[in-house]
């Protein structure tokens, strides 16, 4: 449509015309935080900014405090008790899979294509409402696929994540760790064994969830609350669900993967 | 096109491997265009700057997920507008963007004659007029794609829709933009 190209050109024309704030020199502010890893606190953000500065001060405090608890079985997650669990910083808006770092948004059917292990799908809550893919590159070796349920009865949305069951898998280097978890005093944990798979259910108070990238290191950006989990080895796959879920149908949901 | 002297893989590579000195360098090349668009979401340039900075350093932490051969922009992009959109619903406020032509206005076209420079000020300024009164949806997609020059894929990741809807806003947006020129001169 001509017209429509006119226009188009009359607005490229006008962008040139346009005046802008001065774009300030960002760099030098930059490198101070990057070498610093301290969070700005800027008048607005002071709450939440304090309350990333708890996590991060509460995971330098406590290094060595990594649990041994997982290390004879492949879950391929690092645990802290931390003594005070903070608030992490709001999540970033936009759709499911960058607001919790899960991805790109894919189907079912590229998603087993395009993972080397059978992906398990939980027959009780039948075909996932989405589905997300991170490729290798960016986490577990090996990929990591997340099958996303929207609330329905008797299994409602939850507030950290605003779905009803989240659940996911991802497979790689034996001892390499992809997920964290920082455990308040208000959280328990406990093992489990579900039709002969172990793991540890993580419950009660909401705790902090991380993603961890391809070379060990924190992915803040993906430090949010996470509320009941379920953390099991299927045969060398991590498979890891989460929701308002009791453990009863936590486990119900792990004993109908297939 | 920019002069770009150093190719953006390779600055990317350097960074992954810890260069703060190359990640400066993708800080100075990218923050004009990440400045802007937080600036078009936000409206306001404090909140942009606190916005891209704070953007700027989350992207370096979250380096290791820069597949090799992305593309750079769309990846900074999302980051910058995520930040700046936090920041509009965690400040509670929603200032729409003010866009002013600048002071020294120059038609295109070479020396035109004074008449026809202030006939083609007179139009440019009215356009203006008439984008600032569409709605915030057509607004923004009209600024990311033609004001800030940013691609298809580039105006996605800044709006955070997929491709195919950028598609569709700009042809709509484009379509009410056009209707409001044509009310306005057949008046």
């Amino acid at each position: 449509m001509p017209e429509l190209i006119e226009m188009e050109q009359r607005l490229s024309r006008l962008g040139d015309e346009l005046e802008w704030p001065a774009t300030p020199n960002l760099a030098p502010a930059v490198r101070l935080r990057i070498a610093t890893r301290r969070p700005r606190l800027d008048r607005r953000w002071v709450m939440a900014a304090a309350a990333a500065i708890l996590v991060l001060a509460a995971i330098a405090a406590y290094p060595p405090s990594r649990d041994a608890i997982a290390s004879w079985i492949n879950l391929h997650t690092f645990f802290r008790t931390v003594p005070h669990l903070a608030t992490p910083t709001p999540l970033p808006s936009g759709p499911l899979g960058r607001r919790l770092g899960l991805g790109e948004q894919t189907t079912l059917a590229e998603a087993r294509a395009g993972v080397r292990w059978p992906l398990l799908v939980p027959a009780s809550l039948g075909q996932p409402d989405e589905v997300y893919v991170q490729p290798p590159t960016d986490r577990p070796s090996g990929g990591e696929v997340t099958l996303v349920y929207a609330g329905r009865p008797g299994l409602p949305a939850a507030g950290e994540t605003g779905v009803g069951v989240l659940i996911t898998e991802a497979r790689g280097a034996i001892n390499s760790e992809y997920f964290g978890k920082m455990i308040g005093p208000d959280t328990t944990i406990e093992p489990v064994t579900v039709a002969g798979s172990s793991g540890y259910w993580v419950a009660g108070a909401p705790h902090v969830f991380v993603f961890v990238d391809s070379s060990g290191q924190i992915r803040y950006e993906t430090l949010r609350l996470a509320t009941n989990t379920l953390l099991i080895d299927v045969g060398g796959t991590v498979v890891r669900i989460e929701g308002n879920l009791t453990k009863a149908q936590a486990l119900q949901i792990a004993a109908s993967l297939a | 096109m920019e002069g770009r002297p150093t190719d953006d893989a390779e600055l990317f590579a350097r960074a992954q491997r810890g260069e703060t000195a190359a990640y400066e360098e993708i800080v100075q090349r990218y923050q004009q265009m990440a400045f802007r668009t937080a600036y078009v979401i936000t409206g306001s340039a404090a909140d942009a700057e606190d916005a891209t900075q704070e953007a700027f350093v989350k992207a370096y932490r979250a380096l290791a997920g820069f597949r090799a051969g992305a593309e750079p922009r769309p990846w900074l992009l999302r980051i910058v507008a995520n930040e700046a959109r936090n920041r509009v619903r965690s400040s509670g406020r929603r200032q729409s963007v003010e866009l002013r032509l600048a002071g020294s206005f120059r038609p295109g076209g070479a020396a035109p004659s004074p008449e026809a420079a202030a006939v083609a000020a007179e139009d440019t300024k009215r356009l203006l007029g008439f984008v600032s009164e569409l709605s915030e949806e057509d607004r923004l997609v009209i600024a990311n794609r033609y004001f800030l020059e940013l691609s298809g894929e580039e105006t996605a990741a800044a709006l955070g829709i997929p491709e195919g809807t950028v598609k569709s806003r700009l042809s709509r947006a484009l379509s009410r933009l056009r209707a409001r020129v044509e009310g306005a001169s057949n008046a």
